[in-house]
């Protein structure tokens, strides 16, 4: 650890990494600062890990420059870094006690067996795990283990605490539970931790900086709540499950709103806040999935085509405890999200087949830059689950 | 940097492949090398000649003894195939607990860890006119006459071959039973297969690459041996390999490396025709 | 590969057990037979009945009348598979830490290893003594023969360390050097440790296939032999139970030998599994 700076800020410039021909990471400007926790966030391939080994020290970047407390380190060995990892698996070695796991960092730079023992059994309490020094990894439960590998790194007081899918192991329950621990631990330490997910709910959740990333590029990097309320792109609008995304070409600007109209005719308004919406030009827009009414459609006929509203049939309902989620088929083919609170639903319940026809309010409206199919192929497995 | 790694591979690969070329490398071009040459009473004429091939090929007693390897390679393929499929098979589908399996794997295997030549003896005390066995019939009745084909025959070469190479077919084949995915056979159940079903159109299949290797080292170790006929046999027999040792015996190193040779080739198109049917390389480096 | 525990058994069970109980007498009659014979009485012969029960036939080895130089073989082979038991482990291990990179010629060491392996050992053999004769190189059970035996163990390890490597997590490094170890601490304090149980599985390869070897040394000792080149000279001149006797001193030695490395290894996975059954 370099003598003086405990500076954990961490600045990654113009990154790419390439693993043959392939890309992993694309030129990449992320700047993390100093005792935040953030979040990796995005599918599998999409280059977060490979971030964070680079961050690590495990993976160098084809070019581009990484600086941790403003200085540079590529080239340095993770030691000399000041971070410390916490593996996928645990990676706990199997031969060794847990106290000797703990202490395995104060080993290899000599220090004596009382000490090393004493300062890993301090380390030990702190994440409740005392009581199972002597025993031997294999007779762990996973949550244990885990608290474990978290001594593990802590011990060699690093400035920054790499998190590579930690909760991927453990079951829901689990889960839920040590998502706190961590974010305390964090509080507690004041360290920066940089934590590796393809949960969004997760990263939400312990979340300061959230980074949602795709295809080896950064989608958006903000707080957690600007992600789900303001998404920048319909990849992340799409990935984080929020909302819903729609698009078409503007067909009249009016009042001070343009008017958008999709090829099955679907169509929503959003106030043109200082640009001027060009007539013909494409928008691409989405609307919160708890920000819509739904009702039964009385007569096919008389609701098509108004703004700010979609006639369909319900496709599939959800119930989710504290709110129903109802899907409605659009005539694209992508689903419509609606999430009714479960009073709401219960007064009038609605069926799979149902006519329905679902309204919002334009002042719910996002405008999204980009595509409006990105993410789309992703959809299946973003799912999205909120609450 | 790039090259450092790999300087680093080939320093660790080094040594093992500095003996291997030093220690069969060059040893088996020695013995091409010598092939070609000419001897007489004792002596080593390094030339180049054909003669040694040429005395092989015309001679009635090659094709006598190949015939006669060959017949041993096929019966005791067959035999130990039949023996280790079914033992593996055994293993494998038949065993409960992983306990068992491991177990009973090690009951088999631990007689191959001892040696060769004294587990083909302790045949003799068996087979022989006053062995276990024809006191054994003749003191039940079954017999009235000790058989004398059961020792220094061509029956007591091929059950010493089964009692030693068994393994080797036992292992590879129980190796990729184990790898079956249980879901298939679950699936096939399911669907109304019967348990001969099962085994001919799944299990067998899948453990074709087991059988292919087991068969490699089967042929080739009987193909290849010279000590196992020689007492077995009683001298009866030969084999191209006990009368190669023969020719080394007497110092007539050119012909018994053309010999030599000739056996590699011929046994070297056997394995490549194995492998023709099936994958090994997958298999070996797992 | 774990059954659940289902119901009765079908009838070919039974069938199958019984091949298997067939075929383990088949493996360990023969065997047992001269175990019992070499307790044979001092006037009995090669076969049965038994004349009495003596240790007669172990004393004649120890003095070694009429049965040739068994004490002195003995401990040559002994030395023998010690040494090239060590080699095989520190070679192999090397070797196959070195084969988890791609590097060029690795396929060419890789063949020659499994050729190495397939060879008559009577031709390698065959080899090395002309190569030596033609060097003006005297043969010797701890030059030549020590040479010849690993062009045979040595594949085997290297198989063995492939297997044993390709189920190894590398993780495990990477935490090591995230916590500060250098490449020989990496290999000190993780690899090796957590390689343990493989490494005395090609440990007792060495030893055991170096012990037992004869189609290779049979060649290449020279004139000092090995145990199991006594043990063939035994077979054609000698006609008395002491060849029983050593054949019974013989399993011993591996036994004790696989005795040893299987407790440890045992010893070992007991610690290191898994409530549920499955080794790390």
């Amino acid at each position: 650890m370099p003598a003086g700076t405990r500076n954990g800020e961490i600045r990654i410039v113009g990154v790419t990494k390439r693993f043959g021909d392939m890309a992993a990471v694309r030129d990449l400007t992320l700047t993390i600062p100093d005792k935040a926790y953030c979040c990796l966030l995005g599918p599998s391939g999409c280059g977060k890990t490979t971030i964070l080994r680079m961050i690590a020290g495990h993976e160098s970047p084809t070019t581009g420059e990484i600086r941790i407390g403003g200085e540079p380190v590529v080239g340095l060995s993770p030691v000399q870094r000041g971070t410390a990892m916490m593996f996928q698996s645990y990676a706990l070695f199997p031969h060794r006690s847990v106290l000797d796991n703990v202490a395995f960092s104060l080993k290899l730079r000599g220090a004596s067996k009382a000490e090393r023992h004493r300062q890993a059994r301090e380390l030990l309490a702190k994440v409740r795990m005392e009581r199972f020094a002597d025993r031997l990894p294999a007779q762990l439960s996973g949550g244990q283990q885990q608290r474990v590998a978290l001594a593990r790194a802590l011990i060699t007081n690093p400035r920054v605490l790499l998190l590579d899918e930690p909760l991927s192991a453990l079951d829901e329950y689990l889960r839920l539970r040590m998502r706190g621990e961590l974010r305390r631990v964090q509080k507690e330490l004041g360290i920066t931790f940089i934590h590796v997910t393809h949960t969004q709910l997760e990263a939400i959740a312990v979340a300061d900086l959230v980074v949602v990333m795709a295809q080896g590029a950064i989608e958006q990097a903000a707080s957690a709540q600007e992600i789900f309320t303001a998404p920048r792109t319909a990849y992340v609008a799409r990935f984080m499950g929020g909302q819903n995304v729609l698009s078409g070409t503007v067909e009249r600007v009016a009042d001070g709103h343009a008017i958008v109209v999709d090829e099955h005719g679907v169509s929503f308004s959003t106030a043109a806040n200082g640009e001027e919406p060009v007539r013909g030009s494409r928008l691409v827009g989405s609307i919160r999935r708890d920000r819509i009414s739904v009702s039964k459609a009385q007569g096919c006929a008389t609701a098509s085509g108004k703004v700010n509203s979609l006639l369909g049939e319900v496709h599939a309902i959800e119930y989710q405890g504290s709110y129903v989620k109802l899907t409605i088929e659009r005539p694209s083919g992508e689903g419509f999200v609606a999430n009714i609170i479960d009073e709401d639903f219960f007064r009038d319940p609605l069926d799979i087949g149902d006519s329905v026809l679902a309204r919002w309010s334009a002042r719910d409206v996002l405008i999204l830059e980009g595509a409006a199919d990105a993410g789309e192929a992703s959809m299946d497995e973003a799912g999205g689950v909120l609450i | 940097m790039k090259a450092l790694p790999r300087l680093a591979s080939w320093i660790q690969v080094a040594p093992v492949a500095l003996i291997l070329v030093l220690f069969f490398g060059l040893p088996m071009l020695v013995v091409v090398a010598v092939s070609f040459f000419d001897y007489g009473q004792g002596r080593l004429y390094p030339t180049f000649i054909f003669d040694n091939y040429l005395e092989i090929f015309s001679s009635s007693v090659t094709l006598r003894l190949y015939l006669s390897s060959l017949k041993f390679a096929l019966i005791v393929w067959a035999v130990t195939l039949f023996i280790g499929f079914n033992i593996a098979y055994f293993l494998v589908f038949h065993v409960r607990t992983l306990l068992w399996q491991i177990g009973l794997f090690l009951l088999c295997t631990v007689p191959f860890w001892t040696s060769n030549i004294i587990r083909m003896i302790s045949w003799i005390p068996f087979l022989g006119r006053n062995g276990i066995f024809n006191q054994t019939f003749m003191g039940f009745g079954i017999v009235s006459q000790p058989m004398d084909f059961l020792l220094f025959s061509d029956f007591a070469v091929v059950v010493a071959y089964v009692h030693l190479f068994t393994l080797f077919m036992v292992v590879p084949i129980f190796n990729s039973m184990a790898r079956i995915d249980r879901s298939l056979i679950e699936a096939a159940y399911d669907a109304g297969a019967g348990r001969w079903r099962i085994l001919t159109e799944i299990v067998l299949p899948l453990s074709k690459t087991g059988i292919a290797l087991g068969s490699i080292f089967v042929i080739t170790l009987v193909m290849g041996d010279f000590f196992v006929v020689k007492v077995m046999s009683g001298g009866q027999s030969a084999s191209v390999v006990s009368a190669l040792s023969n020719e080394i015996a007497a110092i007539q190193y050119p012909p018994a490396a053309a010999n030599a040779m000739i056996l590699v080739a011929i046994v070297t198109l056997m394995v490549s025709g194995i492998l023709r049917l099936v994958d090994i390389r997958r298999e070996l480096t797992g | 590969m774990r059954h659940a525990a289902a119901g009765p058994r079908p009838w070919t069970f039974y069938v199958f057990a019984s091949f298997f109980a067939l075929f383990v007498l088949f493996l360990y009659g023969p065997m047992t037979v001269i175990y019992i014979l070499s307790f044979q009485g001092p006037t009995g012969g090669l076969t049965f009945p038994m004349t009495g029960f003596s240790l007669r036939w172990f004393h004649a080895l120890v003095a070694a009348e009429r049965v040739g130089d068994i004490g002195g073989s003995f401990s040559r082979s002994i030395v023998l598979a010690v040494i090239v038991a060590v080699l095989t482990v520190v070679l192999s291990v090397t070797a196959g830490l070195g084969f988890r990179r791609r590097f060029p010629g690795s396929g060419v060491v890789f063949y020659l290893a499994i050729a190495s392996l397939i060879m008559p050992g009577l031709f390698v053999g065959l080899g090395i003594a002309v190569g030596f004769q033609l060097l003006g190189l005297d043969i010797d059970w701890y030059t030549s023969a020590l040479g010849a035996q690993l062009t045979w163990t040595l594949p085997y390890g290297l198989l063995i360390m492939f297997a044993v490597l390709g189920r190894f997590n590398r993780a495990y490094e990477e935490a090591a050097t995230d916590l500060g170890a250098t490449p020989w601490q990496r290999l000190r304090e993780v690899v090796l440790p957590i390689l343990l149980p493989g490494i005395i599985g090609v440990a007792l390869f060495g030893f055991t296939l170096s012990y037992d070897e004869f189609p290779r040394t049979v060649l290449t000792a020279g004139t000092r032999n090995t145990l199991p080149l006594e043990v063939w000279a035994m077979t054609t001149n000698v006609t008395s139970p002491a060849l029983f006797a050593v054949g019974t001193v013989t399993t011993i030695v591996s036994f004790i030998a696989i005795g040893v490395a299987l407790i440890s290894i045992a010893v070992i996975q007991r610690r290191r599994t898994r409530s549920s059954g499955e080794p790390i």
